[in-house]
């Protein structure tokens, strides 16, 4: 039980403290209230020495949470059901091949560097969420929490980095930065992109599922 | 159909919103595997809801309060994956060529979609 409420109250230090920060652009990206609590938690589980087993068990709670939430993504696409369907051509495009540049390079310096087998596996489905990694790891035999944990990671490091990188690009039409986040960086990457706005999000929430269907795709002609 | 559920005390609004999106995730699981497909339930499910709002056999306020309740705490919800992390710190130095793997992915996956999604968008 203490672990369920150290990871909510992780969590909402961080949101709290990104309030805080709005005048700190660089600072709040940072503090994204995911990371935080990630790093929080997982510093008083190795104090602790507390097994990830223990821990899992403990937040299955917030977990199960997990699916409907992905479900809910439905929401924000319906209410833009409109506009979207004028701009499929951006969305549908822009995602499929953003996810299939970040997967060929995800599977092809891997190799080019020597990492192991199970380690390439893994990271080819990084550019999918979280759920979907795991399943896919069934299909390319990598070890799920690997694939799961490098896809999170992937998102989070999405949600850092690719708000200020598209903003050098000079992408700034939200449609477009909420396509490349949802195509590479997936749930995390759409968390962030719905604080840029629900257009942002909604066009986020389309490249994550569009995502997970190419990864699939690709994992399912490579098998 | 509207003031009923408008009637109803809000956290009773959030159960039957979640009792919803909880049916289509689980809609979604039992539809993958009967068809051995090799795809994510949820993702599914969340199709499967769409389709369901556009041909109105759900309505938007049926599950608007779970939905933007679960929409705005999605970054908590990976929180017990993310921490996974601290299994594999054992791979010390590898995880700064893991971490270039994904960062160059991410980099040339958002900035092709962000390029090309830009020049496609109809003002």
């Amino acid at each position: 039980m203490i672990w369920f409420a150290l990871t909510l109250l992780a969590f909402a230090l961080g949101v709290v403290l990104q309030l805080h920060l709005q005048s700190r652009p660089l600072l709040r990206t940072l503090l994204n209230p995911t990371l935080l609590a990630t790093v929080l938690v997982g510093i008083v589980l190795l104090l602790t020495r507390t097994s990830y087993d223990t821990y899992t068990r403990a937040t299955e709670p917030i977990s199960a949470f997990l699916a409907p939430a992905v479900v809910a993504l439905a929401v924000p696409l319906y209410r833009l059901r409109g506009l979207l369907a004028r701009q499929w051509r951006a969305l549908l495009l822009g995602g499929a091949a953003g996810t299939l540049a970040g997967v060929a390079l995800d599977t092809l310096l891997p190799r080019a560097l020597g990492l192991s087998p199970d380690v390439q596996r893994a990271l080819a489905t990084a550019p999918a969420t979280s759920p979907v990694a795991l399943q896919l790891a069934d299909i390319t035999g990598a070890t799920p929490a690997l694939a799961a944990t490098l896809a999170v990671l992937s998102g989070l490091l999405g949600a850092l980095i690719l708000p200020a990188f598209l903003t050098r690009l000079g992408v700034r039409h939200p449609l477009a930065r909420g396509i490349a986040l949802g195509a590479v960086a997936h749930g995390i990457g759409t968390a962030r992109a719905r604080e840029e706005g629900e257009l942002t999000g909604a066009a986020s929430s389309i490249g994550m599922g569009l995502a997970a269907l190419v990864v699939t795709l690709v994992v399912a002609a490579r098998g | 159909m509207t003031s009923q559920t408008a009637a109803l005390p809000p956290a009773v609004r959030v159960v039957l919103g979640l009792g919803v999106l909880v049916g289509f995730a689980a809609l979604g699981e039992g539809l993958m595997r009967l068809l051995h497909w090799p795809l994510p339930g949820s993702v599914v499910g969340m199709v499967l809801l769409l389709l369901a709002l556009g041909s109105r056999v759900v309505r938007l306020h049926w599950i608007e309060p779970a939905a933007d309740g679960l929409l705005g705490i999605l970054g908590l919800l990976f929180v017990p994956a993310t921490v996974g992390a601290i299994q594999f710190l054992g791979a010390g130095a590898e995880w700064g060529l893991w971490l270039l793997v994904m960062v160059a992915g991410l980099l040339l996956g958002a900035g092709v979609a962000g390029w090309l999604a830009g020049r496609l968008v109809r003002d």
